[in-house]
């Protein structure tokens, strides 16, 4: 914290040092920059004069004066050079934006209005008497300063701009022939040039003094009013400036303004006057679309385009990437959506596949069932035959012996029917189950399809193990299913509770309990065999897993699938009370009523 | 040996009431005096005596409760003289090797032919009065042995083996002419006319007496 206060502190104490020690530099100094248009030499014999008049008026200081080209002055002003500038009225507009103020406006003479003193004169050739207006000049060559020069060469542009008339894009067209400014006049009497732009005066000047000769040139389209009877083609603008430049100190200002308004206006001198309006001169610059309001060019479109064209390209870059983008995304959803529909295709076939195989399996476990029941069933159907067997054997005998009774042979006939019948029967009951099917489903009272089942069972067997139900449903009595599937998977359960029971020797009735639990439909077969160890019952519902020398072990696998696929459950748990296991089978129960089992 | 068949009684025993009844229809339709039960503990509850013409019991091995083997046991412990003929409706090889070294007679597999169930309810009628008649003659031996004190009836065993008075004299240290007064008794009461005789009676009262 200490060290950061003190290196503030030691940075205010340069700043105040610093800032110390330029203000003593500067102290009594005034520098005055000033914009020599026709080159250093000239600006020196020009101005040497003025600097001394001043310089008198200020005793106290020390003037320096520097010349230097527009682009040096701005430089100059921008590094804090020089206190004071004096520029021509356009370079001082554009000079505004660093910050100076004008203090006073130069004359040409006492007499004469501050704000009409700069004005531009277009020479020809007195030969060239085609050339008497600003539109006779469209098609010809034109030489002047520099673009930058203000009464060397805006002012006159702003007048062809108002005949209608484009400098820029050749009418007329511009030679700039950079300054001193007689280099135009040089290019006109040399024929390489049609007119020349000079500042108003400087024709008279050379005139006067004899640089040129008379009757040689003249001034095109010349303007009655005339500062200080210079004849010139254009209207006039403000004179000169002089401007304080922004850190200069007011008092010095002040000092350098009262010194300028007391010079003594004398011949060829100009002298000061109160600032006068610039006004005029921006509307110029504003016309010709330069220095200040050079930004105005760029309303073109093709500025325009310039100026917006990062954004534009951005835009259109993001437009693109958001096109490639939208593609790469239809694309993807295309392909997506594709690969979606394959694989629901897939799964659907899969599915299908797998009903298929489903169906198979319960049939082959429903074959399983008979296969595992064939050795009784070959004995139940062993007893009939055999029984008519011996009535038909017995008849024979007892009608080679001639003992056949009419009681006897209607008592053999009645026998063998009935035997035959219940072969058939056997056979019938089978037959249904073995067939194989698609599912169908019906809504069905639990209780009834418990009882074909049991029906079923006795029909195959003749020594069927007894059974006792206990019918506790409640209303909600009817599920909704593959009455075949269900009776497959009740004759499994009847048939495991049985082996069970055989196996021990044990002659209960097997218990059939069905229960309403909620929305559910509940049948629990109890068995009082021995029961199955836990590790068996972890294996209980695994396909292929027996505990039968001849089982498949697909029974309770399979009748876990039906009942699952019914949306319910199977489970299996040791009987509460005494030996011997309770398999027990959830299925929702249906809405509505049940309906007759279909007739086969 | 002749069957009388209307003094003869065949005992049927199965659960299967449809079978049953045709088999004792096919019975009647050759004369055989037959009786059905239901179930073994029914065949045991009415303890039938054996009959004079000889009997035999056809028995079903697969029953409730009490199986057809286990009847077969417990009729061999009370000494019936009834033989048993089993009939199945599984080819079940290892019942059928315990059922005949049980002492069955034979093991049917059913559907049988009625020509071969027959024939062997006959040899089974015959074989049980041969046994019903042996079991006859040694009673009436042993009856006659009984008759004998216990030295007369060792006496009567060496000299049934072939032994000289003198060498049972030895063998029992008495006198040689004890021996003979011995011989003279057993002969008095059995009838019996000489040391063939006496074995005869002997074997015949016990199969094993001269061992």
């Amino acid at each position: 914290m200490q060290t950061i206060l003190r290196a503030v502190l030691s940075c205010c104490t340069f700043l105040v040092l610093a800032f110390a020690l330029v203000s003593q530099v500067r102290a009594g100094d005034v520098r005055i920059g000033v914009l020599a248009w026709l080159g250093s030499d000239e600006a020196g014999t020009q101005w040497t004069p003025f600097v001394q008049q001043l310089q008198e008026k200020l005793p106290g200081h020390k003037v320096l004066v520097r010349h230097f080209d527009l682009a040096g002055m701005s430089q100059a002003l921008d590094e804090h050079g020089l206190d004071f500038v004096i520029t021509n009225p356009g370079h001082y507009v554009m000079l505004e934006e660093r910050g100076i103020s004008r203090i006073a406006t130069q004359l040409s003479d006492q007499r004469h209005d501050p704000a009409q003193v700069v004005g531009s004169a277009i020479v020809v050739r007195e030969a060239r008497r085609e050339l008497q207006n600003l539109e006779d000049l469209r098609h010809q060559r034109m030489a002047a300063v520099s673009p930058d020069a203000f009464g060397g060469y805006q002012v006159i542009g702003g007048e062809l701009q108002a005949a209608g008339m484009n400098p820029e894009s050749g009418e007329p067209r511009m030679q700039f022939t950079g300054f001193p400014m007689t280099t135009v006049i040089e290019a006109v009497l040399q024929g390489r040039a049609d007119a020349g732009v000079i500042r108003a005066c400087l024709l008279e000047r050379m005139l006067s003094d004899g640089t040129l000769a008379q009757g040689v040139l003249r001034v095109l389209a010349p303007r009655p009013a005339t500062p200080g009877g210079c004849r010139v083609s254009s209207r006039l603008y403000p004179g000169w400036a002089f401007a304080a430049a922004s850190a200069t100190p007011p008092d010095l200002s002040r000092q350098v303004l009262l010194a300028l308004l007391t010079l003594p206006a004398g011949d060829g001198e100009p002298g000061w006057s109160v600032p006068a309006d610039y006004r005029p001169v921006h509307e110029l610059l504003r016309r010709l679309q330069i220095g200040p309001y050079a930004f105005l060019r760029e309303s073109g479109w093709r500025s325009i385009v310039q100026r917006i064209w990062p954004w534009l390209a951005a835009s259109i870059a993001l437009l693109l990437l958001w096109a490639v983008y939208t593609v790469h995304v239809e694309h993807l959803v295309q392909r997506r959506t594709r690969e979606l529909r394959a694989a629901l295709a897939e799964r659907r076939e899969l599915e299908m596949r797998m009903r298929n195989s489903q169906q198979q399996m319960e049939h082959l476990s429903r074959l399983s069932i008979l296969g595992e029941l064939a050795g009784r069933l070959a004995h139940e159907l062993n007893q009939p035959l055999a029984a008519i067997a011996n009535y038909a054997r017995s008849l024979l005998r007892r009608q080679e012996r001639g003992s056949l009774s009419a009681e006897a042979l209607g008592q053999a006939a009645a026998e063998i029917a009935s035997e035959a019948e219940r072969a058939a029967g056997i056979l019938n009951g089978i037959r249904g189950f073995a067939r194989k099917r698609a599912q169908e489903r019906s809504a069905r009272d639990m209780a009834d399809v418990v009882r074909e089942a049991i029906g079923l069972m006795g029909s195959m067997l003749s020594q069927a193990p007894a059974f006792v139900i206990h019918d506790r449903l409640g209303a909600r009595r009817t599920v909704l299913i593959d009455t075949l599937q269900v009776q497959q998977v009740l004759l499994n359960l009847f048939k495991n509770a049985w082996d069970a029971q055989q196996a021990a020797g044990e002659a209960w009735p097997i218990e059939v309990g069905l229960d309403t639990e909620a929305d559910l439909c509940c049948v629990t077969v109890r068995d009082h065999g021995p029961g199955l160890t836990t590790e068996q019952q972890e294996h209980l519902f695994e396909a292929f897993f027996t505990t039968k020398p001849q089982g498949l072990g697909l029974g309770l696998s399979i009748c876990k699938t039906i009942v699952e696929s019914h949306g319910g459950q199977l489970q299996a748990q040791a009987a509460s009370l005494g030996a011997g296991m309770e398999f027990r089978f959830f299925l929702p129960c249906h809405s509505h009523p049940a309906s007759q089992p279909a007739t086969e | 040996m002749t069957i009388d068949v209307s003094i003869s009684v065949v005992h049927v025993v199965d659960d299967e009431a449809p079978f049953r009844r045709s088999l004792l229809f096919l019975l009647e339709s050759s004369g055989w005096q037959c009786v059905g039960h239901a179930s073994a503990e029914d065949f045991l509850l009415a303890a039938p005596a054996f009959p004079s013409g000889g009997g035999c019991i056809v028995l079903d091995v697969r029953m409730l409760r009490i199986s057809g083997l286990e009847l077969q046991r417990r009729l061999q412990e009370a000494g019936s003289a009834y033989p048993v003929i089993f009939m199945t409706g599984h080819g079940d090889v290892d019942l059928a090797v315990q059922a005949m070294k049980d002492g069955a007679i034979d093991f049917l597999q059913k559907p049988f032919r009625e020509q071969h169930f027959l024939d062997t309810v006959e040899r089974a009628v015959r074989l049980s009065l041969e046994r019903h008649n042996a079991s006859l003659r040694s009673q009436c031996a042993q009856q006659t042995l009984d008759q004998l004190s216990a030295r007369e009836l060792e006496v009567a065993r060496w000299l049934a083996l072939g032994l000289s008075n003198k060498e049972v004299g030895r063998e029992l240290a008495i006198s040689e002419n004890t021996v003979h007064v011995h011989r003279q008794h057993i002969m008095d009461k059995t009838g019996a006319g000489g040391a063939a005789d006496f074995a005869r009676l002997i074997l015949r009262a016990n199969p094993s007496g001269l061992d």
